[in-house]
């Protein structure tokens, strides 16, 4: 590991050790803060009894779903908008509407239309990761140097070849960073998608345990929530490493 | 071979960038086309190629009109313009790959160019590995790996020092004496057209304002830059530049 990276670990265990000096020695309450010692106890116990796993597979397969949907259908958006300037003209303003609309206010809706359960939440996670890989592919598709355009034109590429052996190559960086992105949103997406109309994953135990005031376990949550999505991150880093060699 | 017939082609809003031209090309010669920047030498090329459609006049190759970019023509743009994803080998295969699956003799075809370009070691690198020179090289092979008739190059050699410059032309004129290519070679260095061309021509506001016939032998070593004749047909086409400012 680098200096850097030492420093940083070095400053989490810093703030730790100050969190739990000051949880313990202010005499805080634990609804209110629990020291970091409480938050790992509730953890452990949390996966030794069997209790967080559903929780945490349910959450993680609504990433997985909405993260992949939203991405594709970003994606597939962005190069089709950044062939047809007509379609972009069209329809940019409503896809800009879309995302302007907050997700948590459209969930009561969604859970009208789709009903209780997983549902409505990868639709919510899917919103959420839609738009920065369109944005991202759109700028990509619209940003392939003329003279690369030119060479393909001269040897007589067609669009499709145009588009698969040139400007999806020449984007990568921008798509991939678009996923970077995305991936990081779809845990936002699915845990608030939780809150509104679930009974299962992150997001509801968030939920249940604010209701029964177990506050360690709230925390405990977020720590779940937060090893996941530094995890998937990390997972689309060394993608965008290999896809980049 | 190509020919032009009262070219004609003019930007919105400017005069006439190429201005009724009349152009002939034997098969297996080297044409030159010199002249100072926006004297419509690029567009013109770009007429030859397909890339841009006259508002008056014909471009016919092999007697038949040049309505788009032709498989019988190879081009090499000012700038390298490979694709960095790719590996030199592919790049070079590239005109093929894009229309159908690359054969043992094309790829042997493909080696075989790199090897008279001194790139052998360097076919599965990536381009940003290679010098300025060398991708130079590798953009003549793309060029010449479908046997082209006739290779049109637009300033190919314009950003390289001398000495890289002297030894792409050497190679240049190798490689297009062995596979029996013409050459269209636009430029604005009067040494290097001399060395290069059986003909060069003087463009200015968009007409072809006179020609300099170059009887110096083939093949032309390095040294013949230094011998007298050279140096006068330098000066006769320097002379006819100032002539037609």
């Amino acid at each position: 590991m680098q200096r850097s990276g030492w420093l940083s670990l070095v400053l989490g265990l810093l703030i730790l050790v100050a969190w739990e000096l000051a949880a313990t020695g202010l005499k805080l309450s634990t609804l209110v803060l629990p020291p970091p010692s409480l938050v790992m106890a509730a953890l452990r116990q949390g996966f030794a009894s069997g209790y967080l796993g559903p929780h945490v597979l349910q959450t993680l397969l609504e990433v997985v779903l909405g993260f992949g949907l939203g991405s594709l259908l970003g994606f597939l958006g962005g190069v089709a908008l950044g062939e047809w300037p007509g379609a972009r003209r069209v329809l940019m303003p409503y896809l800009v509407v879309s995302q302007v609309v907050p997700k948590l206010a459209l969930a009561p809706l969604l859970i009208v239309w789709l009903g209780f359960g997983a549902t409505p939440t990868v639709v919510i996670t899917a919103l959420i990761c839609f738009f920065p890989l369109l944005e991202n592919t759109l700028t990509a598709m619209q940003h392939v140097d003329p003279q690369r355009l030119e060479l393909f034109r001269m040897l007589r590429a067609s669009r499709w070849q145009t588009i698969w052996r040139l400007k999806v190559p020449d984007g990568k960086p921008a798509i991939l960073a678009g996923l970077r992105v995305a991936v990081v949103l779809a845990w936002v997406g699915a845990v608030v998608g939780e809150f509104i109309g679930a009974s299962r994953g992150l997001g509801a135990l968030i939920i249940a345990a604010q209701g029964s005031m177990d506050t360690p376990l709230m925390f405990a949550v977020l720590v779940v929530i937060t090893v996941l999505g530094w995890a998937s991150y990390q997972a689309m880093v060394v993608l965008e490493r290999s896809l980049l060699k | 071979m190509l020919q032009l017939r009262q070219v004609r082609y003019t930007y919105p809003g400017w005069p006439p960038v190429v201005d009724g031209v009349d152009w002939a090309m034997a098969p297996g010669e080297i044409d030159c086309l010199v002249g100072r920047s926006g004297c419509g030498k690029t567009t013109l090329l770009k007429l030859a190629a397909g890339l841009m459609h006259p508002e008056a006049g014909m471009v016919l190759l092999a007697q038949q009109p040049v309505m788009a970019p032709h498989p019988d023509m190879g081009f090499v743009f000012q700038s390298s313009n490979l694709l960095a994803w790719l590996s030199v080998l592919d790049n070079v295969l590239l005109p093929i790959t894009l229309h159908r699956a690359a054969q043992p003799e094309d790829i042997a075809h493909a080696h075989d160019l790199l090897a008279r370009m001194g790139l052998s070691a360097l076919a599965q690198q990536r381009p940003p590995q290679l010098s300025g020179g060398q991708q130079s090289r590798v953009a003549i092979a793309r060029a010449l790996v479908t046997r082209p008739p006739l290779l049109l190059m637009d300033e190919p050699f314009a950003a390289l020092d001398a000495i890289t410059r002297e030894e792409l032309q050497n190679d240049l004129l190798a490689v297009c004496q062995a596979q029996g290519s013409s050459v269209l070679f636009v430029t604005h260095d009067m040494a290097e057209a001399v060395y290069l061309a059986d003909r060069v021509t003087v463009m200015s506001r968009g007409k072809l304002q006179g020609e300099v016939q170059v009887d110096l032998p083939r093949p032309r070593p390095t040294d013949l830059r230094y011998t007298p004749r050279f140096n006068a047909l330098c000066a006769e086409l320097r002379a006819m530049m100032d002539e037609v400012r």
